[in-house]
C-alpha cells in the first residue's frame, strides 16, 4: 500500500525484523534458553539440563506458583465483580435515557475517574498505602495473604472497570429497549440480556486481570508475608542471590501458567461470543 | 396499576405531546389518534420527529409536556416494560445469544406467562410469520428477511394491543421489501384489533399499508388523512411534494382560472379567493407533452430516461416543471421549445395560507 | 392546523382539563422514579468498597507525610526530603528516564506499527498477536533477559571475548547504568504505543493512501501528510500512558540491581522497607502520585479527544 516496489518492500521488512526480533522475540527466547542452561558464558548456553525445572516445580517454588495462581484468581474475581458493578452503575448514571441530568452525568464521570485512578498511582505506592492503612486497628491485615490479594485486586480493578465500561459503551441500546418493550423489568434485562451479551468482554477482562496479577511485583514486594510468596517475588529472590538460571526457569513457569490461563479464557470467550 | 396493562388494550392517542432535548424541540405538540385496529403511518423525512413520536409511545423518550394514551389509559409516566406494546425496529435487535424460539418466548417469560402456555404461543407466533421451521436457529443464521419475521413474531407473541414498527423494512433490499409489505398487510388482516403505528420515510410503504397517513416535517404534524385524500387532494405544499413529488407552481388566482407567469390555466378555484397568490399542484405523471386543455410553453432543461418512462424537466415562466411520460422514441433536445399540458381536474390549488411556509 | 389536530382538540373536555391540572407534576412525580431505585444508589456499594481499600489508604499516606516521627503535624518531612540529595537525584533520574523511554517508544512504536499496517507481510497478524501476548507478561522479565544478553557474563560479552580472544570482561557494561533501565523500558513499553496506533491505522481508509500515491506523493510524504495527522491522537494517548507507566515502573529498576539507579518508586520502597522511614516514604509517594495522577488526567483528556 505504502511501498510499492518489491525491493523497497523487502528493505522495509528487513529493517522491521532487524528491530523487532532482537527487541521483542530475543528476550523471551533467551529466558527459555537460560532456563535449560547449566552454564552460559559464550554465545550459547552449554551443559543443557532440566534440573532448574525440577527445582522450580517442587517445594517452595511450587508453593509460590500455587500462591500466585490463588492470588490471581482471588484478585481477578473481586476485580471483575467490583469493576463490572461499578461500570454498570456509571453507565446507568451517564446514560439513563435522554432525560439524564447534568448532575448525574457528572457523577458518572467522577466514578470513572475514581475507578481508573489506581492505574495512575504507582503500584509501590498502592502497596505502601495498604500497608499503612491495614497495619493498625481497626483492621490488621499485615502479614496475611489477604493483604496481598487485596492489593492485587485494587490494582487490577481499574483494568476490569475500563474494559467492561468500553464494552457497555459498545453495547447497542436497541437490545435493552427491545427487551423493555417486551415487558422485561430492568433486573430481568440485566440478567437475561445485558450480562450474556457482555460475557465475552467479561471473560476478556478476567483474563487481563489474571495475567496482570500473576506478574505483579511492586506492591507485592511491600506486602508479602513469608508464608505467601508469589512467583515474581521468588524469581527476584533467585536472581538476586545469583541463581539466574533457576530464576529463568521460574519465569518460564510464570509465563507458561499465564498463557495457559489466557488460552483457557479465550476458549470460553469464543464459545460465548455469538456474533 | 398493579395489574399492569391488559394485553388487548388497543388504540393510541397523543395529546399535545412535545419532546425536546435541551432547547431543540424534536416533537412539537403532537395531537393524533390511532383508532383500535387502525394502521397509522407516520411519514416524513429524517429529523421530522416521526421516530420520536413512536419512541414516546414506547416510553423511551419522556415528553416535556402532553400525555400519551394507550387503550384509553394514560401511560405517560409508565416505564416501557409496563406499557404492553410490541415493537419492531429497523435493525430488528434480535437477541444474538438466544435461539429464534427463545427470542419469541422472551417477552412471555419476562411477563411471567404461565409456563405451560409459552410453547403454544411461541409456535402460534412463529406459524403466523412463517418461521416455524427456524425455531432452533440462532439469529445470525438467518437472512435479513427472516430476522425481520422473527422480530415481528417476537413482538406479536405477547399479544400487544399496539404494534410499533420503526422503519421495519428499510434494512431489506427492494425485492424483499415489497414481499414483506404484502406480509404485513396480511398480518394486519389476521389481527384486526391491533393498532399499528408505522414509521417510515417511504411514501410507497405508507400508501400501501396505512389506513391513514400522518405527514410530519420539522417536529410538527403537517397533514393527516387517508392515502387517497393526501395523494389526490393534498392540503399543504409539503404533503404534495413529499407524497408523490408534485410540481408546485406559484400562481395568482382569478375567477375559475389562475395565471402562471401570464399564461391562463383553468382549474377549480373554489375555496380560494380571487386576487390572492396560491400554489398550483400537479403530479408529474399527470403532465403530458404537446398541446392540451391547459397548455404551458417552456424550454427543455433536462431529460432523464427511466426505462419505462422519460422524465422531462422544462422551465415554464422561470419555474421548473416535471413531466413523467411514456418512454419516448425521440426525446426532445435540450433547450428546445416544448408544450406541456394537464387536465384541469388533475390539478389542486393550495391557498397560500395552507402552505406551511 | 391539520384536520386531525382540529378534531382532537375538541375532544373530551374532562380529560383535557385533568391533563392541564397535572401538567407541572409531569417531570418528577412519576411512578418510574419513585418505584425504582435511583441510579446513584447502585453506584454506592462499589464506591464504598473503593473508598475503604484505596482512597482511605491513600489519604492515610498523605496524612502520614505531614506527621514526622517527632510527633505533631508539620511540613518538616517535606523540607527534609526535598533537601536530600538522594531525592533530587531520584526525581531527576525518574523524569529523564521516563521522558527518554517515552520518546524511544513513540519513535520505535510508530515505525513498527507503520510497517505492520501499511507494508503488510504474511504473518503480520501473528506479530500483532505476539505483541498482545507480550503485554500480558510482567516487565521485570525484560531485565532478566537483558541480564543474559548484555550482563557481565552474558551472551554479547561472551561473543566479544570469544571473537577478540581478550581475557576479562567484555565491553557491554551498561546494564547497571540508567541506560540499561532505558533499554528495558523502551522494549517493554513500545507495545503499549503500538496497540492504539494499530487501532488508529486500521481506521485509515487505504483508498486515501492510494489516491495520495497515485497523485505522485512519495511514501515519506504520504506518512507525513496523511498518516501522521490521523495517528497523532493515538500517539499522544499512547505516549502519555507510557510516560505515566515509566514514572511508576519498579520491577525493571529492581531487577537491574544497580545501586546508582534510583527512581521515585524505588526510593519509596527503600525508605519504607529498608530504612523503615515511613514519613519520608510517604512524602516521596505523595510527590510520585502528584506527578503521575496529574499526567494521567492529561492522558484521559487527550485520549477522550482522540476517541480512544
Amino acid at each position: 500500500m505504502l511501498v510499492h516496489s518489491r525491493k523497497g518492500k523487502w528493505a522495509t521488512w528487513t529493517v522491521f525484523f532487524v528491530l523487532f526480533l532482537p527487541l521483542f522475540a530475543l528476550p523471551l527466547l533467551v529466558i527459555v534458553a537460560a532456563s535449560f542452561a547449566g552454564h552460559w558464558s559464550g554465545a550459547f548456553p552449554s551443559d543443557l539440563t532440566a534440573e532448574h525445572y525440577s527445582a522450580a516445580t517442587r517445594g517452595e517454588s511450587l508453593q509460590a506458583l500455587t500462591t500466585s495462581l490463588l492470588t490471581a484468581l482471588g484478585a481477578s474475581l473481586i476485580a471483575l465483580a467490583a469493576g463490572t458493578w461499578a461500570a454498570l452503575a456509571a453507565a446507568a448514571l451517564k446514560r439513563r435515557g435522554e432525560g439524564t441530568s447534568r448532575l448525574s452525568r457528572g457523577c458518572g464521570r467522577i466514578l470513572d475517574a475514581l475507578f481508573i485512578m489506581p492505574v495512575a498511582v504507582p503500584s509501590v505506592v498502592v502497596g505502601l498505602a495498604v500497608l499503612v492503612a491495614f497495619s493498625k486497628p481497626p483492621v490488621i491485615l499485615n502479614g496475611t495473604s489477604t493483604i496481598v490479594v487485596l492489593a492485587h485486586a485494587i490494582l487490577v480493578t481499574a483494568f476490569a472497570y475500563q474494559s467492561v465500561s468500553a464494552a457497555i459503551l459498545r453495547l447497542d441500546p436497541a437490545y435493552e429497549q427491545a427487551a423493555a418493550s417486551l415487558g422485561a423489568r430492568p433486573a430481568y434485562v440485566l440478567w437475561r440480556v445485558k450480562l450474556p451479551l457482555l460475557l465475552p468482554s467479561l471473560t476478556a477482562a478476567a483474563g487481563l486481570c489474571f495475567a496482570l496479577s500473576m506478574g505483579e511485583l511492586s506492591a507485592t514486594m511491600m506486602l508479602y508475608p513469608p508464608d505467601w510468596t508469589p512467583l515474581p517475588v521468588r524469581i527476584y529472590a533467585a536472581t538476586d542471590r545469583g541463581a539466574t538460571f533457576t530464576g529463568a526457569a521460574l519465569a518460564v513457569v510464570l509465563m507458561g501458567a499465564t498463557l495457559l490461563v489466557l488460552f483457557a479464557v479465550s476458549r470460553i470467550r469464543t464459545r460465548a461470543s455469538y456474533r | 396499576m398493579s395489574s399492569g396493562i391488559r394485553t388487548m388494550d388497543s388504540g393510541i392517542r397523543f395529546d399535545s405531546v412535545s419532546v425536546a432535548y435541551g432547547k431543540s424541540v424534536v416533537l412539537d405538540s403532537l395531537d393524533l389518534t390511532v383508532e383500535p385496529g387502525e394502521v397509522m403511518a407516520l411519514l416524513g423525512p429524517s429529523g421530522s420527529g416521526k421516530t420520536t413520536a413512536l419512541r414516546a409511545v414506547a416510553g423511551f423518550v419522556r415528553p416535556v409536556s402532553g400525555r400519551v394514551f394507550i387503550g384509553g389509559r394514560d401511560v405517560t409516566a409508565l416505564p416501557p416494560h409496563r406499557r404492553g406494546i410490541g415493537m419492531v425496529v429497523q435493525q430488528y435487535a434480535l437477541f444474538p445469544h438466544l435461539r429464534v424460539e427463545e427470542n419469541v418466548a422472551f417477552g412471555l417469560k419476562a411477563r411471567k406467562t404461565a409456563r405451560a402456555d409459552i410453547p403454544g404461543r411461541v409456535a402460534d407466533a412463529l406459524e403466523m410469520t412463517g418461521m416455524a421451521a427456524y425455531a432452533k436457529r440462532y439469529p445470525r443464521e438467518l437472512s435479513g428477511g427472516q430476522q425481520q419475521r422473527v422480530a415481528i413474531a417476537r413482538a406479536l407473541a405477547i399479544r400487544p394491543g399496539v404494534l410499533l414498527l420503526d422503519e421495519p423494512l428499510s434494512a431489506l433490499d427492494a425485492q424483499l421489501r415489497s414481499g414483506m409489505l404484502a406480509e404485513l398487510a396480511r398480518l394486519h388482516r389476521e389481527l384486526p384489533d391491533v393498532s399499528i403505528l408505522y414509521v417510515t420515510h417511504d411514501q410507497v410503504e405508507a400508501l400501501t399499508l396505512a389506513d391513514r397517513i400522518a405527514v410530519m416535517d420539522r417536529a410538527r404534524l403537517r397533514d393527516c388523512g387517508t392515502p387517497q385524500e393526501l395523494y389526490r387532494a393534498p392540503r399543504t405544499a409539503f404533503t404534495a411534494s413529499f407524497v408523490g413529488n408534485a410540481n408546485l407552481l406559484p400562481v395568482s388566482v382569478g375567477v375559475g382560472s389562475v395565471s402562471l407567469g401570464g399564461a391562463e390555466v383553468k382549474v377549480d378555484t373554489s375555496g380560494v379567493a380571487a386576487g390572492v397568490s396560491a400554489t398550483l399542484c400537479v403530479r408529474p405523471h399527470l403532465v403530458g407533452l404537446g398541446p392540451g386543455p391547459n397548455s404551458l410553453s417552456g424550454t427543455v432543461t433536462e431529460v432523464q430516461w427511466r426505462g419505462a418512462t422519460h422524465r422531462v424537466l422544462a422551465s415554464v415562466a422561470g419555474h421548473s416543471v416535471k413531466a413523467d411520460v411514456r418512454e419516448l422514441r425521440e426525446p426532445p433536445a435540450l433547450g428546445s421549445a416544448v408544450t406541456l399540458h394537464f387536465a384541469p381536474e388533475d390539478a389542486v390549488l393550495l391557498a397560500a395560507g395552507v402552505s406551511d411556509e | 392546523m391539520s384536520r386531525s389536530a382540529e378534531r382532537l382538540s375538541d375532544g373530551d373536555p374532562v380529560v383535557s382539563a385533568a391533563v392541564e391540572g397535572r401538567e407541572p407534576a409531569l417531570r418528577d412525580d412519576c411512578p418510574q422514579r419513585t418505584r425504582q431505585v435511583p441510579a446513584f444508589v447502585w453506584a454506592l456499594p462499589p464506591l464504598a468498597l473503593l473508598g475503604l481499600v484505596f482512597l482511605y489508604p491513600l489519604a492515610l499516606v498523605v496524612r502520614q507525610s505531614v506527621r514526622p516521627d517527632t510527633g505533631g503535624t508539620s511540613l518538616e518531612p517535606y523540607a527534609d526530603v526535598f533537601a536530600s540529595a538522594s531525592f533530587r537525584e531520584a526525581l531527576g533520574t525518574t523524569v529523564w528516564l521516563a521522558v527518554g523511554a517515552t520518546v524511544g517508544c513513540l519513535v520505535l512504536g510508530f515505525a513498527l506499527a507503520l510497517v505492520i499496517a501499511f507494508v503488510p507481510f504474511p504473518g503480520g497478524k501473528a506479530v500483532a498477536r505476539f505483541i498482545d501476548v507480550f503485554l500480558s507478561f510482567p516487565s521485570f522479565l525484560i531485565t532478566l533477559a537483558l541480564l543474559f544478553i548484555y550482563g557481565t557474563k552474558g551472551m554479547a560479552n561472551g561473543l566479544w571475548t570469544d571473537a577478540t580472544g581478550t581475557a576479562g570482561d567484555g565491553p557491554f557494561q551498561f546494564l547497571t547504568t540508567p541506560w540499561g533501565v532505558l533499554i528495558a523500558e523502551i522494549t517493554y513499553f513500545t507495545p503499549f504505543v503500538m496497540r492504539p496506533l494499530l487501532a488508529a491505522f486500521s481506521q485509515i481508509d487505504t483508498a486515501q493512501l492510494e489516491v495520495a500515491s497515485s497523485l505522485g506523493a512519495r511514501p515519506l510524504r504520504v506518512v507525513r501528510k496523511v498518516i501522521l495527522p490521523e495517528a497523532l491522537p493515538a500517539l499522544a494517548a499512547g505516549g502519555s500512558l507510557v510516560l505515566v507507566m515509566c514514572l511508576n515502573e519498579f520491577g525493571i529498576v529492581l531487577f537491574t540491581g544497580a545501586k546508582d539507579v534510583t527512581t521515585l518508586p524505588m526510593l519509596v520502597y527503600s525508605k519504607a522497607m529498608l530504612e523503615s522511614d515511613y514519613p519520608a516514604a510517604c512524602v516521596v509517594a505523595v510527590v510520585n502520585i502528584a506527578i503521575s495522577v496529574g499526567l494521567y488526567g492529561l492522558y484521559r483528556v487527550v485520549s477522550r479527544r482522540a476517541g480512544a
